[in-house]
């Protein structure tokens, strides 16, 4: 997994690629929630996502919980074909914001 | 088609992507299994994930192999799992509820969302050995 963070106003985008597993999901989580719990919306583009597991769902539900919290929101944007499917499956569509 | 492919992978999460790639490699065989790749994919990981967390506790340390088991004939696809880890309570597992919206819990509800069938038997000489089915 690798990274890009670009800032625009209040907004930072988390640009993801490569595989999201449980081997990574620590380091991802330690990126993504520092800038959450800044008071920032993160779009997290998922463009180059190629594979996402359960760990990869949980940052995500764990991420959009803790901007909810904040009066904040995270936006899943450009998001794979992959993770869409993991998405979907876990029911979390309707729950997560997907632009 | 017939297909019979095994290896063993260092227990630990350092060995996850390389699990996917064997798996990929393996589901490539048989373009009945092309059709749902990324699926199984998702489901082996899952499973081995899961030793890993459970069985192993997220040791990086351990010197112990999983040996993963890839089978296709006559249509069935039979993933087995061995390992040397902490026997597994089966009546432990089980998936937390999609309405209880919160982090973790998932991977065993991915699984059997996946495959067919999901048991433990037992395997002589292993702790565990958990086989996923799916019949096409």
């Amino acid at each position: 997994m690798t990274y890009k963070i670009t800032e625009s106003g209040n907004i930072s985008t988390i640009f993801l690629s490569g595989e999201i597993d449980m081997d990574v999901s620590e380091k991802a989580k330690e990126f993504i929630m520092p800038i959450i719990e800044q008071g920032k919306e993160v779009h997290l583009n998922l463009k180059d996502v190629e594979y996402m597991d359960s760990s990869g769902i949980s940052i995500l539900i764990e991420s959009h919980q803790k901007a909810n919290e904040l009066g904040n929101r995270v936006v899943l944007k450009e998001i794979s074909k992959s993770v869409l499917k993991v998405i979907m499956m876990a029911k979390l569509e309707q729950i997560l914001i997907l632009e | 088609m017939r297909i019979f492919e095994k290896k063993d992978f260092p227990a630990n999460s350092r060995s996850l992507k390389d699990i996917r790639e064997f798996s990929r490699l393996v589901i490539s065989g048989s373009t009945l299994l092309e059709a749902n790749k990324d699926e199984l994919v998702l489901a082996i990981g899952e499973a081995a994930q899961n030793i890993v967390k459970h069985a192993y506790e997220d040791r990086q340390d351990t010197a112990d192999t999983m040996l993963i088991q890839i089978s296709f004939i006559d249509k069935k696809l039979e993933i087995g799992f061995f390992d040397k880890g902490k026997p597994i309570i089966k009546e432990n597992i089980k998936h937390r509820s999609l309405d209880d919206v919160k982090p973790g819990g998932l991977g065993t509800y991915f699984i059997k969302q996946i495959m067919d069938e999901v048991v433990f038997k037992d395997a002589k000489g292993w702790n565990n050995n958990l086989v996923l089915t799916k019949k096409y």
